[in-house]
């Protein structure tokens, strides 16, 4: 995890000129990162395993995108977000045409509702300030103390605190219908 | 919901960082396939940097072959899924339309994938806004009512939030960390491409590392020679085995639709031709059961040469004549077929064979992998919905336990053989051949045994990324069956329903072609394609050596070109052709003769073969049909992806040009869809 920002910022670079070595260690690094993100979105462990596939074989060709003007963990979420959008685009083309039950539909789809809840909210996650989108990925999605996320983001504990705050005041004016 | 109610979810969304851990062998296989990804990246990008990919490859020759491998069996594991998809929900009439549609966005994709690494800075900007109309237009053509979704993203301003975000990420990230508007997003990314490649050296250099990330299982083929011109003095009998399978086009196809040049080794020429079918004249009754026509053609690509065009085309058996099939199913329902382009995709194709099927014929389906077993007793295809049924609760995990795998299918064959019928195992698979044998040699004796007693067995290959291509071949030339790649619901439509009377009924077995030059007329010869069905000269004539077999209806075509003698001055040449002196004065007797065609063939249901002459004259020339100016361009096509160096200028355009005017009538929109494959090659190699 992110603990040596030089390190990471020098795997970075280094991957970016081309270096394997560099992106394995970094994949390896964040692999449960994007897993966690993926599990978030969809709530079960085989298809965040897909996801997170997909988004770590994305990684590969986009890595020289990524800027560092903003935290690393914030970039790949996402990453992370828009491969799980893709994915489930295509997985609702196929499910669409099987399946029958309709006493299964009813409860898959009050799951799915559940489920798209979340997913509107992590997808207004991307939208937020940046300072409060990186503490609250930091704190809700990574599950960081305030301390570690405080220092990674080089500021206060107490502003951490009010980064959240203000990050899921923004997001529950937002979810208003 | 109150206001409430909706912070304490959204808190209660936030807070909850349990997760259920991912798998070992998940986080493995996302992370070598990452890896893998990043090495092909990074050489293209050398590549790109260095020469150019097309001059590249004409320099490398055969060292090529690695260099290609890694992106192309990466790519599509993603990539190609959507593809697929699409095509399975349009169905019926809209095939085709889908289909130019999907070539022509992936035209831009293509784009995406290997421009920005090539063209000067500014392409990041086209490559965003390709993506977006690239977004719209696939979100247009789903149309696939969303009404959760409707309600949800019901506030206007979150619609236009979400809506393009989620085709505008399908390739890169150029903008991903622009939150701003995408139209912000571009010119930054534009920049950024900018101040990377001012830092990057041209040629990076690349560590060398671990070679256990290339131990995943991939598509795997076997490597082969061009065949190489031969001397008609030397060498004047060539021999070969006729082949009906078309799984290298359908397979290169999908490359070339991911912007991938395919490896090579994967493009065999002659499956490539007769991937189309031909219009050509065939025999009038069952006893001759095929017809070779022959002409002589111009060499496009070497003033000079010609081509000696063969198109040989199988009786056609009239549906109600068709004999009772008694097909099994070898299913393969292992956890990798759980994706779109696999199982579910078998099943539809499966559907659409039973539509081609008669009500007297029986169906049965055994699978392997996952769970072996009988997932349906053999039944009269009349029973559609016990046949349906049993279709749908395959994703389960099938039935009860049975007799293992190919075991299994071959007793339930048996037990319901039908004399004077087609039996035949379809084996449906996406790469696991664990059918319940220890060993390939021991699975080919097997398959081998089994078709002396009339069983039959044709491999269908589903999905990518894990296919072993060789083995398929193997089998299914063992199994005296085709072995195709259903990659869309289309293709299925051809191979098990437009074509099901020819890879279902065979009309004729073991067909080996054996053509004998005449050295008075023909200097050197090469065979296109063919390269991994060549049989001894000798084998010509033993009929215990296997060969491909003709289904009804069915057209195989093979082209040789051949440099004439320039002078005309055939005098001194030996007598048909290889009695050893040059003594004789019988040898202008075939003055105007360029070769002698052999075909030897058994029926169906003989052991001995029967033998077909023809002389070909170098009288035979006359202006090149339709039917054959498109298998030449396809010829040449094939040749270009192999960096074949025979070919000399011949480009892609050139293949256009002779494609288009050998479209003829094109009723399935084969071709139309060959000649926007050749402009997408075209866009992806310059």
């Amino acid at each position: 995890m992110p603990t040596n920002s030089q390190r990471e910022k020098d795997l970075i670079k280094r991957a970016q000129r081309g270096n394997a070595y560099a992106f394995e260690t970094l994949i390896n690094d964040y692999y449960m990162t994007m897993y966690k993100i993926a599990f978030k979105w969809c709530g079960n462990r085989e298809d965040a395993q897909d996801i997170t596939q997909n988004a770590s074989i994305k990684l590969a060709r986009s890595i020289n995108s990524f800027r560092f003007d903003s935290a690393f963990t914030s970039w790949l979420y996402r990453l992370v977000i828009n491969t799980a959008k893709d994915w489930e685009k295509s997985q609702r083309r196929h499910t669409n045409s099987t399946d029958t039950d309709i006493e299964q539909e009813i409860s898959k789809e009050a799951k799915q509702e559940d489920k798209l809840y979340t997913q509107q909210i992590m997808d207004q996650i991307t939208e937020l300030p940046r300072k409060e989108k990186e503490a609250l990925i930091f704190i809700s999605i990574e599950g960081m103390s305030h301390k570690q996320a405080a220092n990674l983001l080089g500021c206060s504990e107490g502003t951490i605190s009010w980064y959240i705050h203000e990050a899921r005041k923004k997001l529950a004016e937002r979810m208003k219908v | 919901m109150t206001e409430e109610n909706k912070n304490t979810k959204i808190d209660k969304i936030l807070d909850d960082t349990s997760f259920v851990a991912p798998s070992e062998n998940a986080r493995k296989r996302a992370i070598n396939m990452a890896i893998s990804e990043f090495e092909s990246y990074n050489e293209e990008k050398k590549q790109k940097n260095s020469q150019g990919i097309i001059s590249s490859i004409r320099h490398m020759g055969t060292t090529l072959f690695n260099e290609w491998r890694d992106p192309m069996n990466k790519k599509f594991l993603y990539g190609g899924m959507a593809t697929a998809m699409v095509v399975i929900l349009a169905g019926g009439t809209a095939f085709y339309q889908t289909i130019n549609h999907d070539l022509v966005t992936h035209v831009s994709q293509d784009g995406t994938t290997l421009v920005p690494h090539e063209s000067p800075p500014t392409s990041s900007m086209q490559v965003a806004e390709a993506e977006i109309d690239l977004g719209a237009t696939t979100q247009l053509q789903e149309a696939i009512p969303v009404p959760k979704a409707e309600k949800l993203i019901g506030n206007p301003t979150n619609r236009a939030k979400i809506a393009p975000a989620a085709p505008a990420d399908s390739m890169g990230l150029a903008q991903a960390d622009s939150f701003a508007s995408p139209l912000a997003g571009a010119p930054q990314a534009t920049m950024m491409a900018r101040s990377s490649d001012m830092i990057a050296p041209p040629v990076m250099p690349v560590e060398p590392y671990d070679p256990y990330y290339q131990e995943q299982g991939n598509d795997q083929f076997e490597e082969h020679e061009i065949s190489p011109v031969k001397i008609v003095k030397q060498e004047p009998v060539s021999t070969f085995s006729v082949d009906v399978d078309t799984a290298s086009y359908s397979f290169v196809r999908r490359q070339l639709k991911n912007g991938i040049k395919p490896n090579p080794d994967a493009v065999r020429v002659e499956e490539l031709i007769n991937y189309f079918p031909y219009a050509y004249e065939g025999p009038n009754n069952k006893e001759a059961p095929f017809k070779a026509n022959v002409n002589i053609i111009d060499s496009p690509w070497k003033e000079g040469n010609k081509l000696i065009h063969v198109g040989i085309k199988g009786y056609d058996i009239e549906k109600d004549v068709q004999p009772s099939a008694n097909l099994v199913f070898l299913l393969d329902v292992s956890g990798s077929m759980n994706q779109p382009d696999k199982l579910p995709l078998l099943k539809n194709s499966f559907k659409l064979l039973l539509s081609t099927l008669k009500p007297d014929d029986t169906v049965s389906i055994v699978t392997y992998a996952g769970r072996t077993g009988t997932a349906l007793e053999p039944t009269k295809v009349s029973d559609k919905e016990k046949i349906l049924s049993a279709l749908e609760s395959l994703n389960a995990g099938g039935g009860t336990a049975g007799a293992a795998g190919i075991q299994g299918a071959y007793a339930l064959a048996e037990e319901n053989f039908i004399e004077d019928g087609v039996n035949r195992i379809l084996l449906a698979t996406d790469g696991d051949f664990n059918i319940g044998m220890s060993s390939t040699e021991e699975m080919k004796k097997l398959i081998e045994e089994k078709r002396e007693s009339g069983i039959f067995l044709s491999v269908l290959g589903f999905g990518q990324g894990n296919l072993n291509d060789h083995l398929m071949q193997t089998l299914a030339q063992n199994g005296n069956g085709i072995a195709a790649h259903i990659d869309t619901l289309n293709e299925a439509q051809k191979v098990l329903v437009d074509e099901a009377t020819s890879s279902l009924f065979p009309i004729a077995k073991d067909v080996k072609i054996q053509v004998e030059f005449n050295p008075a007329t023909v200097q050197e010869y090469r065979l296109i394609g063919y390269e991994t069905r060549a049989l001894k000269r000798e084998d010509f004539n033993n009929d215990k050596v296997d060969a491909g077999d003709i289904g009804a209806g069915h057209t195989v075509t093979a082209i040789y070109e051949i440099t004439p003698v320039g002078s005309g001055n055939a005098l001194n040449d030996p007598s048909r052709y290889d009695t050893a002196d040059e003594q004789t004065e019988a040898q202008t007797d075939f003055g105007d003769e360029y070769a002698f065609l052999k075909m030897r063939y058994k029926l169906p249901d003989e052991d001995t073969s029967k033998l077909i002459t023809t002389p070909i004259s170098t009288k035979d020339q006359s202006d090149a049909t339709e039917n054959q100016l498109f298998s030449i361009a396809v010829a040449g096509f094939g040749q270009l992806l192999k960096n074949d160096k025979y070919v000399g200028d011949f480009s892609y355009d050139d293949v256009l040009e002779m494609a288009q005017k050998g479209k003829g009538e094109d009723t399935f929109g084969y071709r139309a869809e060959f000649i926007n494959l050749v402009r997408l090659t075209k866009s992806v190699s310059e």
